[in-house]
């Protein structure tokens, strides 16, 4: 039994870190799968969000830190929204020089644009702390629920381990939950969305937006309302990283983790349908976490194994790209 | 030391990174244009180049070439003929990839192939530091002491005139090459109108093995100067400098070999010469703001004609 | 014997086919003429028998060769020489680089087939160095016939040789074509409005919908009231 409480804490722990990267996926999803939106900067608006969620609802700098000013300690919903905000205006910003261009452009600024923001967030030591990140983000109703379980804990010594076990990571359940509901929400909201004469429009666009601007529709405006609506759910997705791993530093936003997992998940789940861009979550976070496990045996050392893990994700994106290009669950076309 | 006085030394050293840049621009713009899609994977190319070069200098004391330096140089015939033989493998490397992949993606949409050299880069990146280990790595640690050419108010090492020398050279063999060779010319005639290319009986497979070739063997003198220049290699020697070198291509116009060189120089120095106003830290984001005010002002490039 | 002998011709693009069957024959020596409305497939036809596109039935003769299932690189060696209606030159090349591709495929000095050219375009001699990019649409065409002749062809097709010329200039054009027959090449051409052309033909044809509607002497098919209202604006 008690194996069995580790292995729900563990997919609970899985199923938090996997459904911030389905939030992560939808977002790419609207901008790439369904407008055509050539985004591999994801890890910069990622980065903006949970940056913006902690400092919202973070504490203010102490005498430890090299921060002057932020931690506005406001509630997680507020640090939320701002967080989809900031993320927003960055698209803004990075969509106007670029929308207009061919594809190529707007990959190589964004792949610019997620550099840069690493850049400002290790120099602007009294904003971001720089290198050392930002610690002690809260996590929503923390005190009360993992008090509450605590006290269920000492208040019967007598339940038995696996039990203690389960309750001892209540929080982390409750926060699935909140990962979940964000995360269905959101995929209601795009679902809607898509489906709306407005996704048509886009859809038209990524296929031919020629058509698009000769029936006087301004291509450059949808295409800018993907980009920032895209933007907005991925620094949701930061806010929500944020508020469970409780730190975070500019290291947590390399390209790696805040791009390139995204795209490939994104292409294997199904380019275009929300529902493979979940799924797709779930499965290469199974993957890249199961990779960690058999690395384990190899006879390998620590850097090799880390290299390994990435080589692997990047020939099942070639193999996927080859075999399987609509992916797992591939788009309906209507 | 007041800024206006520190300028000349920074244009020099902004013309030795230009050149690196320069020649990694090259492989870059060539792609573009005989391929149609830009190759995110292209900076991960000059480390692999990088790499094998240092790899091979073992093999090559083993046959008894002399590891001693060339005159003032930090390295001798034996890291020049490492370079030479890598450029060869790591063209037979891009080779390889482009028929296991490349080449089956030939008729995918543009946006597929630059993803999938978004996936290469990453696991070539890997694959280097898998075998050679994420720690910098040295091919000489001659220490050199600087020429100091006072009318100019400039200190420039033996090494850094070395890589000036090169990218000159390689850049005019280039356009000879373009000019007068029948490949070139074939290459510059599927840039131009790639049907009409192959309704002139030009076989256009060949046109992009050329093109890989090239592009492979620049980048890989472009990653071993690097190391000369920085006096280490890292496996992410090329992913560090891709910006830069996207920026020179943009800023040259997007398909021209031509202005990928100009392009390189400009960022090069553009990148040092902010050094003397702005936080180094902010030194990699110069690149990504000549690329923005070169999208808003002039999106075909200097040197682009218009499409 | 016959230069081209097409039959049966069904081609297009994936999920859509073009020709349903189109037949088309060039005698050694003679000037044919195809003409027919917008989108009659005459464009589809040429690039079917220059091996642009594959050819989903019929087949393709060359003098008395199969070449149906040829690639272009192939059919130039052949002697088979193929001007696309646009894009038909290298626009960032010069004249002579224009040219010198045009005989790619050969091993030899290529000098005494530039004079060829040059004497039939002489306008082409004292520009040979410019870039065509910079040239007009009548020089361009030049070039593209040039670059064409550049392996002495048997047979030379052009697609839409005149169209967008002021009409001097394509007066110019059609006499430089039946100069280029007069040296025993075989031309076939596709014109949308095809009096001129029709008239220094020794034969034409008619497409309509991807398949043959009328052929016949080129004088005959102008003379034709029925094929003058439909196809050659009245």
């Amino acid at each position: 039994m008690e194996i069995i409480a580790g292995i729900v804490n563990y997919l609970v722990f899985f199923g938090i870190t996997a459904g911030t990267y389905g939030v992560l996926s939808l977002g790419l999803n609207l901008q790439w799968g369904q407008t055509g939106l050539f985004n591999i900067g994801v890890a910069g608006f990622y980065a903006v969000g949970a940056y913006t969620a902690a400092l919202i609802s973070g504490p203010p700098p102490d005498a430890w830190d090299g921060r002057l000013v932020g931690g506005l300690e406001l509630p997680f919903l507020i640090g939320l929204l701002a967080a989809a905000l900031v993320a927003g205006i960055v698209a803004v910003l990075i969509g106007l020089p670029t929308l207009r261009l061919r594809s190529d452009y707007l990959a190589i600024a964004t792949i610019g644009i997620a550099e840069t923001i690493r850049l400002i967030l290790k120099n602007e030591s009294w904003l971001t702390n720089g290198v050392w990140g930002l610690q002690q983000i809260p996590s929503p109703l923390y005190a009360s629920i993992h008090g509450w379980a605590t006290r269920l804990v000492d208040a019967h010594p007598d339940l038995p381990v696996w039990v203690q076990r389960l309750v001892g990571k209540a929080y982390n359940g409750f926060y699935l939950l909140l990962v979940v509901g964000v995360l269905v929400l959101l995929y209601l909201l795009t679902t809607r969305l898509v489906k709306s004469p407005w996704g048509r429009v886009l859809r038209a666009i990524r296929e031919d937006e020629s058509v698009v601007a000769m029936s006087g529709k301004n291509v450059f405006f949808y295409r800018m309302q993907a980009l920032v609506l895209g933007a907005m759910i991925m620094g949701i997705g930061g806010a929500l990283y944020a508020h469970y791993a409780r730190f975070i530093s500019p290291n947590s936003f390399e390209p790696l983790y805040g791009t390139f997992l995204v795209w490939v998940m994104l292409i294997l789940g199904g380019t275009g349908s929300n529902r493979g861009a979940i799924l797709g979550a779930f499965v290469v976070w199974g993957i890249w976490a199961g990779t960690d496990f058999v690395a384990a045996y190899l006879p390998f050392s620590a850097p090799q194994i880390a290299a390994l893990r990435i080589i692997i994700i990047g020939i099942l994106l070639e193999v996927v790209i080859l075999l399987k290009p609509n992916g797992l669950l591939p788009e309906r076309r209507r | 030391m007041d800024v206006l006085s520190r300028i000349p030394q920074l244009l020099t050293y902004g013309l030795i990174s230009g050149c690196i840049l320069s020649l990694g621009g090259i492989g870059v713009s060539l792609t573009y244009s005989i391929l149609g899609f830009s190759n995110f994977a292209h900076g991960d190319f000059m480390a692999l180049g990088a790499y094998i070069a240092l790899a091979l200098l073992p093999a090559i004391a083993w046959l008894g070439i002399p590891a001693a330096s060339l005159g003032p140089l930090s390295f001798g015939w034996d890291w020049i003929l490492a370079v030479l033989l890598a450029a060869m493998l790591s063209s037979a490397c891009v080779v390889l990839l482009d028929r296991l992949l490349f080449r089956q993606l030939r008729s995918a949409h543009r946006i597929t192939l630059m993803i999938s050299t978004v996936g290469v880069a990453l696991a070539l990146r890997n694959l280097i530091q898998f075998i050679w280990g994420p720690q910098p790595q040295t091919y000489a640690s001659a220490i050199q002491k600087a020429i100091r050419i006072e009318r100019l108010g400039i200190r420039i090492k033996p090494d850094q005139i070395f890589i000036i020398l090169v990218a000159l050279t390689l850049a005019t063999a280039l356009h000879l090459f373009l000019r007068y060779t029948k490949i070139g010319k074939a290459m510059r005639a599927t840039s131009d109108n790639p049907s009409l290319a192959r309704v002139c009986g030009i076989k256009t497979e060949r046109v992009i093995l050329w093109t890989w070739i090239i592009g492979a063997s620049l980048a890989t003198v472009a990653g071993a100067l690097a190391g000369i220049e920085n006096k280490f290699i890292t496996p992410e020697l090329g992913w560090q400098m891709l910006l830069s070198i996207f920026a020179a291509v943009i800023l040259g116009g997007i398909g021209n070999p031509y202005g990928a060189i100009v392009g390189g120089l400009v960022v090069g120095i553009s990148e040092e010469v902010s050094t003397a106003f702005i936080s180094t830290g902010y030194k990699p984001a110069v690149a990504f703001v000549i690329l923005i005010l070169m999208l808003l002002i002039r999106p075909t490039g200097l040197l682009g004609r218009k499409s | 014997m016959s230069r081209l002998t097409a039959s049966g011709l069904v081609s297009g693009y994936e999920d859509m086919m073009i020709l349903h069957g189109v037949s088309v024959i060039v005698e050694d020596g003679e000037i044919v003429t195809i003409i027919g409305p917008n989108g009659a497939g005459k464009s589809t036809l040429m690039k079917t028998l220059f091996g642009l596109l594959p050819a989903i039935e019929g087949s393709i003769r060359f003098g008395d060769l199969d070449t149906t299932a040829l690639p272009p690189d192939r059919l130039v060696r052949l002697g088979f020489a193929y001007v696309p209606q646009v894009a038909n030159v290298f626009p960032s090349l010069t004249v002579r680089e224009n040219l010198e591709l045009g005989g790619f495929v050969l091993r030899e000095n290529l000098s005494r087939r530039f004079d060829r050219v040059f004497d039939l375009f002489p306008a082409l001699r004292t520009r040979k160095r410019t870039r065509v990019g910079n040239m007009s649409g009548g020089e361009r065409q030049m070039v593209a016939m040039g670059r064409a002749l550049m392996l002495d062809p048997r047979l030379l097709m052009l697609d839409e040789p005149t169209a967008a010329l002021a009409p001097n200039l394509a007066a110019e054009i059609f006499e430089q074509i039946m100069a280029i027959n007069e040296r025993g090449i075989s031309v076939l051409i596709v014109e949308q409005n095809a009096k001129e052309s029709l008239r220094l033909s020794d034969r034409g044809y008619v497409l309509a919908g991807g398949c043959n509607r009328f052929d016949g002497a080129g004088m005959e098919l102008l003379e034709n009231e029925d094929i003058g209202k439909l196809y050659l604006g009245g």
